[in-house]
């Protein structure tokens, strides 16, 4: 299967951190393989293929594991790390559609008045200006940066309308991380991520995680606010012809306004990372 | 491919979007302000998403995902994300034939659409769906007579070899319904269905309870394991 090896050299999430008791298991699907979990001591989690033991390791409060024995080596959130950051692992959205159109979504701003309304977008506010994306070679990421739009509620902790600022990485096929406008904290930016367990090509688990500065809301509240915006668009993910990720560019006809998405579909092609994408025109 | 009947003209107002299947080709059915029909491959050129989940706007529809208008024609008339834009002529959805005959919506995917004549007097009464084969469907139908609430039945009349199109009538033959099948996938069919002559309203709703009872029976042939079979099961 085309772009399958490579999936298998990355690392992946498979759980939250501690959600597992001691001899609890239960079983998942990584790369169209099943997988078992285990629960051990002090809220540890370790991972079965058939008789192997995968390599785990826990960051950003998830649980990761692959099924290569020399992984490339999970990308980094420095700015995750900072004190006075809320870290909230926001559970688990089940998505039918390819792991690589969730990220590309998560990329997306113009649809925010329409898959948002009122609250990451409205209308007339739909014009998405210009702005920069690059592939940052010395990292092999896609970095989209001075992206600005009009967001009436941007964050549970926004209160009136505000024009936010973001920045944008790909971190890994399946890993997007943005950086916006912190609305109680100007200085500084909230940190969201979209981290995707692919189960097949056309289905996956979707893990958003989010380091915010936030002292006013709830834990339950940040998360209801995030999962609905995900529930949001997992109502366009699951009606998205075909599933897979086209990469032949005469399959879906892109604007100005979908740099980052172009930028995307590009590197993805380029490093072979093809698994979840179709690479020619149907 | 021949024209299908998707559905019914007045489940279809104004400003409203459907989903229809014809053959393999799933279609958006819409129509403008002006009450003027569209039928489409459901599918955005930007995106790919489907353009039955959108909303319309005048004469054009737009898809859910970002906005992107197009009109009547199929081409695309506005990006929101670039106001300021007048869209390239090549970004256009693929447009197919569809007229509103007697009440009936017919969409051809291979040139033009072209609907079945029914009786001058013919009252829509709705639009069915069986979960269960287009046979066992079929059969459910065919075996049954129209109870039409007055307490009169009208038997099948008229089934053509291989046809769609079933057509029942009252003892009097003044009286008829009309069921125009659809087959949108293996394990579904649509029954469009249509009462011509003299009716009252509780006939009408005993047209719409009979296809009920029909469906049922239908669905639960479908569930009866087959007896062939019980040896492995």
């Amino acid at each position: 299967m085309l772009g399958l090896e490579r999936a298998k050299d990355d690392w992946y999430p498979v759980a939250i951190a501690g959600s597992m008791g001691e001899c609890e298991s239960h079983t998942t699907r990584l790369l169209g393989f099943e997988i078992t979990l285990h629960g051990g001591k002090n809220g540890a989690i370790s991972v079965n293929f058939g008789e192997t033991d995968l390599a785990v390791q826990v960051k950003f409060d998830h649980v990761w594991t692959t099924f290569c024995d020399n992984p490339r080596p999970l990308f980094d959130i420095p700015e995750g790390d900072e004190p006075g950051r809320v870290r909230v692992p926001c559970g688990v959205v089940r998505v039918k559609c390819s792991p690589l159109r969730a990220v590309e979504n998560f990329l997306d701003i113009a649809h925010f008045p329409f898959v948002h309304t009122d609250i990451l977008g409205a209308e007339p506010h739909t014009e998405v200006a210009p702005y920069d994306v690059k592939i940052d070679e010395s990292k092999n990421e896609v970095i989209a940066t001075k992206v600005k739009f009009f967001q009436p509620q941007a964050a549970k902790s926004a209160g009136d309308g505000i024009v936010t600022d973001y920045v944008y990485r790909v971190a890994a096929p399946m890993v997007s991380i943005l950086y916006k406008t912190c609305p109680p904290k100007p200085e500084a930016q909230d940190v969201i991520t979209l981290f995707v367990q692919p189960l097949d090509e056309e289905t996956c688990d979707v893990w958003p995680w989010m380091a915010l500065y936030d002292y006013e809301n709830s834990m339950a509240d940040m998360i209801s606010f995030q999962q609905m915006i995900f529930v949001q668009d997992r109502s366009i993910l699951e009606n998205q012809i075909p599933r897979k990720l086209p990469l032949d560019p005469r399959m879906e006809i892109p604007t100005r306004a979908d740099m980052t998405s172009i930028a995307y579909r590009r590197w993805l092609k380029r490093s072979g990372a093809l698994y979840g994408a179709l690479t020619e025109a149907v | 491919m021949t024209t299908e009947p998707v559905g019914l003209s007045v489940n279809l107002p104004s400003q409203r979007v459907m989903q229809a299947r014809v053959g393999d080709a799933d279609i958006a059915v819409w129509r403008g302000v002006s009450g003027k029909l569209s039928a489409w491959l459901n599918r955005c050129p930007h995106r790919g998403m489907r353009l039955s989940h959108g909303f319309v706007r005048g004469e054009s529809l737009a898809c859910l995902y970002h906005g992107w208008h197009y009109g009547s024609d199929g081409v695309c008339n506005y990006i929101p994300a670039h106001p300021d834009l007048e869209p390239p002529g090549t970004i256009q959805t693929t447009v197919f034939s569809i007229i509103d005959q007697d009440g009936v919506l017919w969409v051809s995917v291979d040139g033009a659409a072209g609907g079945q004549d029914l009786p001058g007097d013919s009252k829509p009464v709705r639009s069915i769906t069986f979960s269960c084969s287009a046979k066992a469907a079929k059969d459910a139908l065919i075996g049954s007579s129209v109870a039409d609430g007055s307490g009169g039945e009208l038997s099948i009349h008229d089934i053509a070899e291989g046809s769609n199109r079933l057509e029942f009538k009252s003892a009097n033959g003044l009286n008829s319904v009309v069921v125009l099948l659809q087959q949108p996938s293996d394990q579904s069919m649509i029954a469009h269905i249509l009462a011509a002559g003299d009716w009252s309203v509780d006939g009408m709703i005993g047209i719409s309870r009979w296809s009920e009872t029909v469906r049922r029976q239908a669905e639960r042939t479908k569930n009866v394991p087959n007896s062939d079979c019980q040896d492995e099961l």
